[in-house]
């Protein structure tokens, strides 16, 4: 078990580091580092089939409860159920962006608020929050920053603030649900949570922050937003929103499949039906009605991301399987000394600081079977640790521009539009709104769960 | 040929760019070199300065993340601005010479595309350093190395063969044998060549 053991670090540990480097794509080092897993620490090391045929999990397609499920269970190994999930969701948002749907919210949002710098800043971190519960933040922050851009440049103020200020927002808003940020997916099929768990848990917690961050933001870039030229701006110039709309046709059935998704995302304890098949149907509806532009939408589904999670699972796997987790666990149990708000406050921080600078994808499926050993161990519920450990991956990774992957987007589209952002500006405003929010959310869960 | 576009790359103090600088000239062509840091910044609005520093650099990769072609690096951004920039001017028809920016193999697929290296032996290189920057030697050696360093850095990293490879280029050649104006009137005629074909 000793050289599983050690293969099985050496593997996760150059998996991260040639992540970070950026020289070979991140899918490809997780695919790779997953392959090794499976031939050296599960073949060569441990002998046991039965190990990788668990740790494949295909058997998992033909079990009733990866699709209708009753009652809670979790999963080990690749979690198919999130990979399917991700992928019917990439192909409703292709969709959704191919009618014109994101452009045409942005800017009918902000032609409701009269063209109005200010009120078009809270009411995008608003709509940047509340889009990026159901919708990945990568897809949310594209088009808000490019429309942000696009009314900066005609109401001639400065959209860095507001960028910013987006990022921040569709990461806190992805910490409210299940299905907004892909450590909660992971938290959320491997522990068997609902979609409405998390709404009424980090949901509540998300809200709270979300207030504190737009009176924050306000006050913090209150300058920088006013008007460069001061002349007054006619807004009948302005392009309509209903010209974002590329088929009126395709917009109102793409609209309609993401009030589906949305209604059976939200009822899916009551209904019973897993992410899972929410997310295949929403995907057979979409392609059903794109005729022939459905190839189309599955060329553009990013699935490289889909290889990048089952690769990622292999590798966290051969840790599980191998004890390690167990070892991490041991040790956040020892420095606590098996006090809850000590454990709770590691738990929350150290997330926070290591999706700061890591990915928090494989930082949250690595975590997933340490909270478990903990729950077991020191007797905290393990919904305590698991909101815990959402909130931590989710809002640390906005304390830096490469710790979400909304962050990365938002800074790439405004610099590839003459708004460079240097780590200094990005770090400035939302480092301390990060650890504010954090802040917050310790005080939360301290007075709610212990 | 109707079109020809005559890419530069370079060693650090060879000549290379007065090399692709007099080519132009005989050629009648526009060049992209720092004008091209002058052309992205009237298009973003970006200062001169500020594209000046991210330039033909390479990101730091620790603290850069690249996610689905998106990349917080502004030096990412800026390459790939120029990167579409010379794309899209290659695409319109247009000749021209280009210094640099990994033009070798992203305009590739252009068959007018001629590609040239520019090498140069490093006493040469030196001589040329130490008068052009007013530097001693040691410092002219350090800052060629430096300079040098960071193109192979940046080409390597935005290019999958190594920058001077010669591979990549239809002529590598050394400015230190026949000096800067032989290697340009050797460069001219084989061009020619090129465009009578």
């Amino acid at each position: 078990m000793l050289a599983a053991q050690i293969f099985a670090v050496i593997i996760f540990l150059a998996m991260f580091v040639l992540i970070v480097l950026d020289k070979i794509e991140r899918h490809l080092v997780t695919l790779g580092s997953g392959i090794l897993t499976l031939i050296v620490v599960f073949g060569i090391c441990m002998r046991d089939g039965k190990a990788i045929w668990d740790i494949i999990a295909i058997k998992d397609f033909v079990k009733s409860d990866f699709w209708y499920q009753v009652a809670e269970s979790e999963s080990k190994g690749i979690n198919w159920a999130t990979i399917v999930f991700i992928a019917g969701m990439m192909v409703m948002v292709e969709g959704m962006a191919k009618a014109g749907f994101f452009r045409w919210l942005c800017m009918k949002i902000a032609f409701l608020v009269k063209c109005k710098t200010i009120p078009i800043f809270v009411t995008f971190m608003i709509m940047s929050a509340v889009l990026s519960m159901f919708i990945d933040s990568i897809t949310v922050i594209m088009f808000l920053a490019a429309v942000t851009i696009e009314l900066a440049q005609l109401l001639k103020f400065n959209p860095i603030p507001m960028i910013l200020a987006e990022v921040f927002c569709a990461n806190l808003g992805g910490s409210a649900t299940m299905c907004g940020d892909p450590p909660n997916i992971i938290i959320g099929t491997s522990l068997g949570f609902s979609f409405f768990d998390f709404l009424m848990n980090t949901g509540v917690c998300a809200g709270i922050s979300l207030i504190f961050s737009v009176v924050f933001f306000y006050f913090a870039f209150k300058k920088e937003l006013v008007s460069t030229s001061g002349e007054v701006v006619d807004i009948s110039k302005l392009p309509d929103p209903s010209s974002a709309i590329t088929n009126k046709k395709d917009f109102i059935i793409s609209t309609l499949i993401f009030a589906l998704a949305v209604v059976l995302l939200v009822t899916h304890s009551i209904t019973h039906l897993t992410v899972a098949t929410i997310g295949l149907g929403i995907a057979v509806i979409t392609l059903l009605t794109a005729g022939k532009n459905a190839l189309e939408l599955i060329k553009k589904t990013d699935y490289k991301t889909l290889v990048f999670f089952i690769g990622l699972f292999i590798v966290v796997g051969g840790l599980e399987e191998t004890g390690i987790l167990e070892y991490i666990a041991e040790f956040i149990r020892t420095i606590s000394g098996g006090n809850p708000y000590i454990t709770i406050a590691i738990i929350l921080w150290i997330s926070a600081i290591a999706s700061a600078f890591v990915d928090n994808i494989p930082f949250a499926a690595t975590m997933v079977p340490v909270i478990q050993s903990l729950a077991a161990s020191t007797g905290i519920p393990i919904n305590t640790l698991a909101w815990t450990l959402a909130i931590g991956t989710d809002v640390g990774g906005s304390a830096t521009p490469i710790g979400a992957s909304a962050n990365v987007v938002g800074t790439s589209v405004a610099a590839k539009n003459g708004y460079p952002i240097s780590w200094g500006r990005y770090c400035a405003k939302l480092a301390p709104a990060t650890i504010i929010v954090l802040a917050i959310s310790t005080a939360y869960i301290f007075f709610r769960y212990l | 040929m109707s079109q020809i576009i005559i890419s530069v790359g370079r060693e650090f103090g060879s000549g290379g760019r007065v090399i692709a600088e007099e080519l132009a000239k005989r050629f009648e062509l526009p060049i992209y070199d720092r004008h091209l840091i002058t052309e992205i910044a009237n298009r973003t609005g970006m200062t001169t300065e500020q594209i000046e520093k991210h330039d033909e650099a390479p990101k730091t990769r620790i603290i850069s993340r690249r996610v689905r072609g998106y990349s917080n690096s502004i030096e990412d951004n800026i390459a790939e601005m120029q990167f579409d920039f010379i794309r899209k001017k290659a695409e319109s028809g247009e000749s021209f010479v280009v210094v640099g920016r990994c033009s070798e193999s992203k305009l590739r697929d252009f068959d007018c595309l001629c590609s040239l290296f520019i090498i140069g032996d490093m006493p040469c290189k030196i001589k040329r350093i130490m008068k052009l920057y007013d530097m001693n030697e040691s410092e002219a050696e350090d800052f060629i190395q430096k300079k040098d360093k960071k193109r192979k850095r940046y080409h390597n990293y935005h290019v999958k063969l190594h920058w001077g490879d010669s591979r990549l280029y239809d002529l590598t050649v050394n400015s230190s044998r026949l000096g800067i104006e032989k290697t340009i009137d050797f460069l001219e005629g084989y061009i020619k060549a090129r465009m009578g074909k």
